[in-house]
């Protein structure tokens, strides 16, 4: 399937999540300009505020945006708010400092003779040194909108949407045309962005600030006419969008649960499950915010009641919500996690639901067949002349890379972290010889990798399991068996199965969902 | 009506100013002058409260001016300063209406405003207007900043150093129309300048300041002829006076004890008398009134054979006289228009007071050169 064909399959996709993606933007920059622009005026008079100020958005700048998301999520939960506020604090470094900039350039003899004849402190501020500012202070706000545009694209890491999602989806399933059906219109509209921005920037500079021959003025004039007229278009445009999107997010019905999921096939697939099962069973109506980041950003949004519901693992809760040290007693570490979940956070842990997506390493079938490798046991003896891609995660937790080569006695020759399906990529490419990958996942049929034995048990177990407000399941508590029902018809190999549909097929994870709940005969 | 008592400004350490008590008097021009840090610009910016004094008062029409709405203040005192005192991002219609708006004043009063003031200053309103000051000549910028001053019809305008970036023609003819419009409006114009010049050529009092001190205070005529130290005179230039010639009165150059007779002297004594004095003409005098009879040349005595007989019955009584204040310059079209060598300053009643002749003439006129290469 090529680009276009993406492209037209989607539109529908694309466009709403662009139309998305615009909105955040626009939220995101007005509000960089409404707190910008005040504390850049502030900074030029009181001067003394000046460093500390500019020193905290230059930190800000510093600090990687994933990172600061990620402190955001305690605080202000998922969805548009924390992925606005990250956006924001980037776009105010250029803000302030161009409004400073401006403002402080401005000649002291303008400003002097503002004063002398008697014009007050406010009116030379909004008459004389705003106009006089504003070709520099717009300047800021274009290299802000700019960044903004490729930047929010972080927004779909905590679901607030926008054109991340299809890059986001597109990184984890190796899927390019996704990839591109994101990437092009940001980039797109990141030049439009800019071209605007650029309108707005000559418009507010006074025709004699301009470096114009005098010849050139009527054509100048002319000119200026249309650009107001493609602002005016620009501008009505993006009003409707926001009055579009109001008007759709009004009818929403007041029975209601948010279903999540993490951002990979899977956890979309079994969040699509779910939410169809409660839709087909009550009168329940479901919101869906899948692909929210990982473990830790599904957890605050539960927590803070962002979501209602999502499929944890139990090994998951056990050792990184929890902080227990991992252990491989199925029935243990499903039990305190049901017990410490509801305890601590009034949070319900259902069934589990047939499958475990545990963690397992995988190799190509050549070097499998080359070092005649069955079980982790065999490839601790030729690990030194291997080199493993493994997740961030995997390299740093207990019960991953640290735990398993400590428990099997072996060092790999190289272990670098590669997130997400990049390192089946650098797998194919044989950059690496080893990854670690989930037993379930499609990406393992896709490349036909041969997963090696766990022979000592050392892997945690990873069961499937919904996990529910405690509220929730007060309020709705005809959702749990419908939930519990899952566990009839999944298991490892079919949750593969679906995984690869999805991953391989590139087929809609959402439809995978239907369809397979169609054949089991559950809808 | 602008009155200064006793201002004094210190910037940490050092003193601008200090002491300065003077007083500018309604509906005159004053220029305030001096050598950069002198203080003549701080002095004034202290009239619209642009600079605070650290001790002192200023007052107008009586009044403390630091006990007024600062706003207010600024608004009834016209401020023009170097063309950058224009707002470039504005045309020059929203320059100069840009108070007068904020005063909120009817859309009809301000447009019939702005045309005056354009036609005061000599603009046409159809071509400028709506143009940048970026589009207009440094003196075109100026009128407007001049037309800008005057839009809210305030009694006291302050200019700091307007004319100093232009060209020397378009000073000039600047310069003669602020007076003429000084002449016809009878503002109070303060008016901060380094050119002597110009202060001489526009004001009606001149106020010289070093290190923060009024060194002489008075009319551009008095600092010309009495500088009261060196430095004002160093100031001046002692040429200075030559390239304003109408400043040299008939008293300043007149020697003022000619020698006189009687009209009861005989001819033969008046010719002993001019023989004694080495003079070849003698003013004959009343000597109760001192008013001038006439005229006796020596030449004209030795044509009369009867020596003895009373001067009153040879006397020429239709001469030509000047009067004290009559300048160098008419003193010198009187010596040409009438071919005579020496010419009687009488004063209103008709008293001789002094005798301008050739040798004095040649002597002060010659001043300038001499002085030149001493």
């Amino acid at each position: 399937m090529n680009i276009f064909e993406y492209f037209l399959q989607n539109k529908t996709q694309i466009i709403s999540l662009l139309i998305e993606h615009i909105e955040l933007t626009a939220i995101s920059v007005g509000l960089a300009i409404l707190i910008g622009v005040p504390l850049g005026i502030l900074i030029s008079y009181v001067k003394k505020l000046n460093k500390p100020i500019l020193g905290v958005t230059n930190i800000i700048q510093a600090i990687p945006s994933m990172a600061l998301l990620g402190l955001f999520i305690p605080f202000l939960g998922i969805g548009t708010i924390p992925a606005v506020a990250t956006v924001v604090l980037y776009s105010l470094l250029p803000i302030i400092k161009n409004t400073y900039t401006g403002i402080s350039n401005i000649n002291p003899q303008t400003i002097e003779a503002a004063k002398g004849i008697g014009l007050t402190k406010f009116q030379i501020l909004t008459k004389i040194q705003i106009p006089l500012a504003l070709p520099i202070i717009m300047a800021g706000v274009r290299i802000s909108s700019v960044t903004a545009v490729g930047l929010m694209t972080i927004a779909a890491f905590i679901g607030a949407g926008g054109l991340g999602y299809l890059v986001f989806s597109g990184i984890r399933t190796v899927n390019n045309n996704q990839i591109l059906a994101g990437a092009i219109p940001a980039c797109l509209l990141a030049l439009v962005v800019d071209f605007l921005a650029g309108v707005v920037e000559k418009l507010v500079t006074p025709i004699s600030l301009q470096e114009v021959k005098s010849t050139a003025k009527k054509d100048l004039i002319k000119t200026r006419k249309f650009q107001k007229r493609l602002l005016v278009i620009s501008s009505i445009f993006i009003i409707l969008v926001f009055v579009f999107s109001s008007i759709t997010k009004v009818n929403t019905n007041s029975k209601s649960i948010t279903v999540g999921s993490k951002d990979y096939s899977e956890q979309v697939i079994l969040s699509n499950m779910v939410a169809d099962l409660i839709e087909e069973k009550t009168d329940i109506s479901v919101n869906r915010k899948v692909n929210l980041g990982g473990t830790q950003v599904c957890f605050s949004a539960l927590k803070s009641g962002d979501i209602d519901l999502y499929i944890e693992y139990s090994g998951t809760a056990y050792g990184d919500t929890l902080g227990y040290p991992p252990i491989s007693d199925v029935e243990k570490v499903y039990d305190t996690v049901k017990n410490d979940f509801k305890e601590k956070y009034d949070i319900e842990v259902l069934n589990q639901i047939g499958f475990n997506n545990t963690y397992a390493l995988a190799v190509k079938e050549e070097t499998a067949k080359k070092y005649n490798l069955e079980s982790i046991s065999d490839l601790s003896l030729v690990a030194s002349n291997l080199k493993s891609g493994t997740t961030l995660e995997f390299l740093n937790r207990d019960d991953g890379l640290p735990g398993l080569t400590k428990e099997y006695n072996f060092t790999f020759n190289d272990s670098i972290g590669l997130d997400g399906s990049s390192r089946y990529t650098a797998l194919v490419n044989d950059k690496v010889d080893v990854v670690d990958a989930f037993a379930t996942d499609g990406l393992l049929k896709k490349f036909e990798l041969k997963t090696l034995k766990d022979d000592k048990n050392f892997f945690p177990p990873y069961y499937a399991m919904p996990i529910v407000r405690g509220e929730t399941v007060e309020e709705f508590p005809e959702i749990v068996p419908i939930l519990e029902e899952l566990s009839t018809v999944l298991n490892d190999t079919v949750m593969m199965e679906l995984n690869y549909k999805v991953d391989e097929l590139q087929i809609d994870p959402a439809d995978v969902a239907r369809e397979f709940l169609e054949e089991q005969g559950l809808i | 009506m602008i009155k200064f008592e006793k201002i004094s400004k210190k910037f940490k350490n050092t003193t601008v100013l200090s002491d300065v008590t003077f007083e500018i008097e309604e509906g005159q021009l004053v220029a305030i002058i001096g050598e950069s840090g002198c203080g003549k610009t701080t002095t004034l910016k202290m009239i619209n409260r642009l600079i605070k004094p650290t001790s002192g008062k200023i007052h107008i029409n009586g009044e403390d001016i630091s006990m007024k709405n600062v706003i207010d203040l600024r608004r009834n005192i016209g401020y023009v300063i170097q063309q950058t005192g224009l707002f470039p991002h504005m045309t020059i219609r929203e320059n100069i209406e840009l108070i007068p708006k904020v005063q909120n004043k009817s859309a009809e009063d301000i447009t019939q405003r702005t045309y005056d003031l354009m036609d005061m200053v000599g603009l046409d309103c159809n071509e400028f207007l709506d143009r940048y000051p970026t589009e207009l000549s440094g003196g075109q910028q100026q009128r407007v900043g001049v037309a800008r001053a005057f839009a809210t019809n305030p009694d006291i305008i302050l200019m700091d150093e307007p004319f100093s970036a232009l060209d020397p023609i378009t000073r000039s003819s600047l310069q003669d129309e602020l007076v003429s419009l000084q002449s016809k409006l009878k503002k109070t114009i303060v008016f901060v300048t380094h050119d002597m010049d110009e202060a001489i050529r526009i004001s009606d009092k001149i106020c010289i300041m070093d290190k923060g001190e009024i060194i002489q205070y008075d009319t551009p005529e008095n600092i010309l002829k009495n500088p009261v130290n060196d430095f004002v005179s160093e100031f001046v230039g002692k040429k200075r006076i030559w390239t304003s010639p109408e400043f040299i009165k008939a008293e300043d150059i007149m020697i003022e004890n000619p020698i006189t007779c009687s009209e009861d002297l005989s001819i033969f004594k008046c010719i002993e008398k001019m023989r004694s004095y080495k003079v070849d003409s003698l003013m004959v005098i009343d000597n109760k009134s001192k008013k001038l009879r006439g005229i006796v040349k020596a030449k004209q005595m030795r044509l009369i054979d009867d020596k003895s007989i009373k001067i009153s019955s040879v006397l020429d009584d239709n001469y030509i006289y000047v009067s004290p204040n009559d300048t160098i310059i008419d003193v010198l079209k009187s010596v040409n228009e009438n071919n005579i060598s020496t010419i009687p300053v009488l004063n209103d009643k008709g008293s001789l007071i002094g005798l301008i002749t050739e040798s004095s003439l040649v002597t002060t006129l010659s001043q300038q050169y001499i002085e030149e290469e001493a």
